[in-house]
């Protein structure tokens, strides 16, 4: 009997309808049992690991990092020049590299424009500076680019650790207690993180160094004054959501201090967020010190960072192209990179956070 | 909403007159004298400070100085052109400003809306991952790289537009500055564009809309768009505020007569009343447009409103 014939006497209640084998067919579900398999257990951090180095921004900027930070340290030994040193006689030379100036490249030659047109010249052969390698080129005042350029870095990155002790001790802090205390004790740091975070950056720190010596500490103090108010709404918020949990309430009638269930219990619940925003806030530490070196606010001559090299080569970019490349090049790596590594790190540590 | 807005001006002008406590107590620590030149002797080093009340108690000093600046007269110039008002010299600098930073927000919004949409439409394919790359690489890289880079390229190179700005063409001179200046808050944008419309596109009422038949363009902007656009809003306002910052070198480099070079000049030569006002009008504005943001997002989206007052 066709089979509808007899669903329709099933239907009718005549016969009752027994299932034949054309009624079922196999699920073909293997690729969803392939995906059930056993992990070995494997810590937080390991899986923090994984994930991050599975993606590959994320280690490109891992990489620069390190490469910046490696030439940083002996990038300045690497020839005979200071970063101070000047010799008049030798201003203005282009990059010229041994090997290299054989193909043609960096070989120091440079073209200048000219009512007249355009020309290329050699100041190396022009001089007879048959055994001088400059391999970023020299400034206006003789100095190696190469050298200044890499302990302009050196600056660069020690803001960027100064940025990050500040995020981590001042904003971190401040956020946490805020948030664990509440009440009163919250309402009025809230108040006050309200009315310094209404002074526009740009006019603390101008007028902080107005006050101070330009140099170094003064940047970091200015930091300090500025960077950790984005730090500290973070760890609040972090800990309004953990302080009422249970972990905090056993805890705390086990007999544990505030300042006990603050940085042990509920700090390590909170690392990857502050982690994160430790890792965010260092570009814009080093703009502001770039930044403030540029207008003429930072270190003071004959140091250097990266900003006053910048500054520097700005009065003859158009002249000497060259010297203001490096210092721009790794500024712009630097700054890239240390955002690649944090939207890594947030990926990384939070999987179900949405993505930004 | 009248007890959020009033308490979100009530803070907005108290942390305005913290401001103007914090620069007057800062001008007054400040090293060096305005009046510098050694041809003077003491009498009339008194006599200068007496005319411009510099001998009176702090506290005086203090309330004369917050109801002058209120009534928007800042004072007058020690260095940078004697005896000009403030106010003078910033009338004619504050609309430069204002119109490369209005042109930077209004390219850097559009372009950034329509790489952060395209982003999120195209989900996962070469037009997100470019996007990705460009809004990246657009937060990360200073304005004044791309300031540099754009100067050197198309005004020094092809010269298209002129490298320095000229009044006669201050159409043309102001595009270089705007677009670098837009480069940071376009790729902004786009990142938060995208990530609210991946979120808006999975939820259950797009599900919805899709299955009652609304066609693509409608889809997208009408229902989607209009409910990412929300938070969009409030990251706008501390973009403006960063756009103040970047100026300041922008305007430095395209030779640009605005209030951020002004501000720099008055830095270096020492001319107080010149910085103190400047920093109290950035103060100003940056209060201002906070205040102006919170209050619109609190009408736009009554979650905020409810959850801050529950605070």
């Amino acid at each position: 009997m066709p089979k509808e014939s007899k669903m329709a006497l099933a239907a009718a209640g005549e016969v009752p309808y027994v299932p034949s084998d054309e009624d079922f067919r196999l699920k073909n579900n293997a690729g969803e049992i392939a995906i059930d398999t056993n992990f070995a257990a494997q810590s937080f951090w390991k899986d923090v690991l994984i994930r991050y180095f599975r993606k590959i921004s994320a280690v490109v900027g891992l990489v620069l990092i390190i490469f910046i930070t490696a030439m940083a340290v002996v990038g300045p030994q690497m020839n005979d020049y200071t970063y101070s040193g000047q010799n008049l006689s030798q201003k203005n030379l282009a990059p010229r590299v041994k090997g290299l100036e054989n193909l043609g490249i960096f070989d120091g030659s440079e073209t200048m424009n000219t009512t007249t047109g355009s020309k290329k010249v050699n100041y190396y052969q022009e001089k007879e500076l048959d055994d001088v390698y400059y391999w970023f080129g020299s400034d206006n005042f003789g100095r190696d680019i190469w050298t200044r350029t890499w302990t302009g870095a050196r600056v660069s990155l020690i803001i960027a650790v100064a940025a990050a002790v500040i995020d981590m001790v001042i904003g971190m802090s401040y956020g946490l207690i805020s948030g664990y205390f509440g009440g009163k004790v919250d309402m009025i740091m809230q108040r006050f993180l309200e009315i310094a975070n209404g002074i526009p950056r740009l006019v603390i720190v101008t007028l902080l160094l107005l006050v101070l010596q330009p140099g170094m500490l003064t940047i970091i103090f200015a930091l300090m004054l500025t960077e950790w108010v984005g730090m500290s709404r973070i760890a609040r918020a972090e800990m309004l959501k953990l302080k009422e949990q249970e972990f905090v309430l056993a805890s705390r009638t086990l007999g544990a201090g505030s300042f006990f269930i603050i940085f042990r219990e509920v700090l390590p619940n909170i690392i990857g967020p502050i982690i994160t925003q430790v890792m965010f806030s260092i570009p814009t530490a080093i703009f502001t010190e770039a930044f403030l070196s540029f207008v003429g606010l930072g270190i003071p001559v004959p140091q250097c960072s990266l900003g006053s090299l910048i500054s520097e080569g700005f009065n003859s970019f158009t002249t000497h192209p060259y010297q203001i490349v490096p210092p721009i090049v790794v500024m712009a790596l630097l700054m890239l990179s240390f955002n690649l590594v944090a939207d890594g790190l947030r990926e990384a540590l939070d999987p179900k956070m949405k993505e930004m | 909403m009248k007890k959020y807005m009033l308490k979100r001006i009530l803070t907005s002008l108290f942390t305005l007159l913290a401001i103007l406590l914090v620069l007057f107590i800062l001008m007054q620590l400040m090293p060096g004298s305005p009046f510098n030149d050694e041809k003077l002797n003491d009498d009339q080093r008194l006599a200068l400070y007496a005319k411009y009340g510099l001998d009176q108690p702090v506290v005086v000093q203090f309330f004369k100085y917050v109801g002058n600046m209120l009534k928007g007269d800042f004072g007058v110039s020690y260095n940078i052109s004697k005896n000009t008002p403030i106010s003078q010299l910033i009338q004619t600098r504050l609309p430069i400003s204002i119109r490369i930073g209005g042109f930077a927000v209004g390219i850097g919004a559009v372009m950034g809306l329509v790489l952060g949409l395209i982003a999120a439409i195209k989900h996962d394919t070469i037009w997100d991952s470019l996007a990705t790359v460009i809004s990246v690489i657009g937060v990360s890289v200073p304005s004044y790289v791309f300031a540099l880079a754009l100067s050197y390229s198309l005004g020094f190179k092809l010269e298209w537009f002129p490298m320095l700005y000229s009044a006669k063409e201050a159409f043309q001179s102001s595009v270089l500055p705007s677009v670098a200046l837009s480069m940071f808050t376009m790729a902004s944008i786009a990142r938060f564009t995208r990530s609210e419309m991946l979120e808006v596109l999975g939820s259950d009422y797009m599900l919805l809309a899709e299955s009652k038949g609304i066609s693509g363009s409608a889809l997208i902007f009408r229902h989607a768009l209009r409910n990412a656009l929300i938070p969009i809003i409030t990251v706008l306002a501390p973009l403006i505020v960063d756009l103040m910052t970047g100026s300041l070198v922008v305007e430095k480099i395209f030779a640009i007569p605005g209030v951020g070079s002004l501000l720099v000049t008055a830095i270096q030569s020492n001319d107080y009343n010149v910085v103190i006002a400047l920093s109290f009008i950035y103060s100003a504005m940056y209060i201002g447009i906070m205040l102006v943001v919170d209050i619109l997002y609190g009408i736009i989206d009554p979650r905020i409103r409810l959850t801050k007052e529950g605070d």
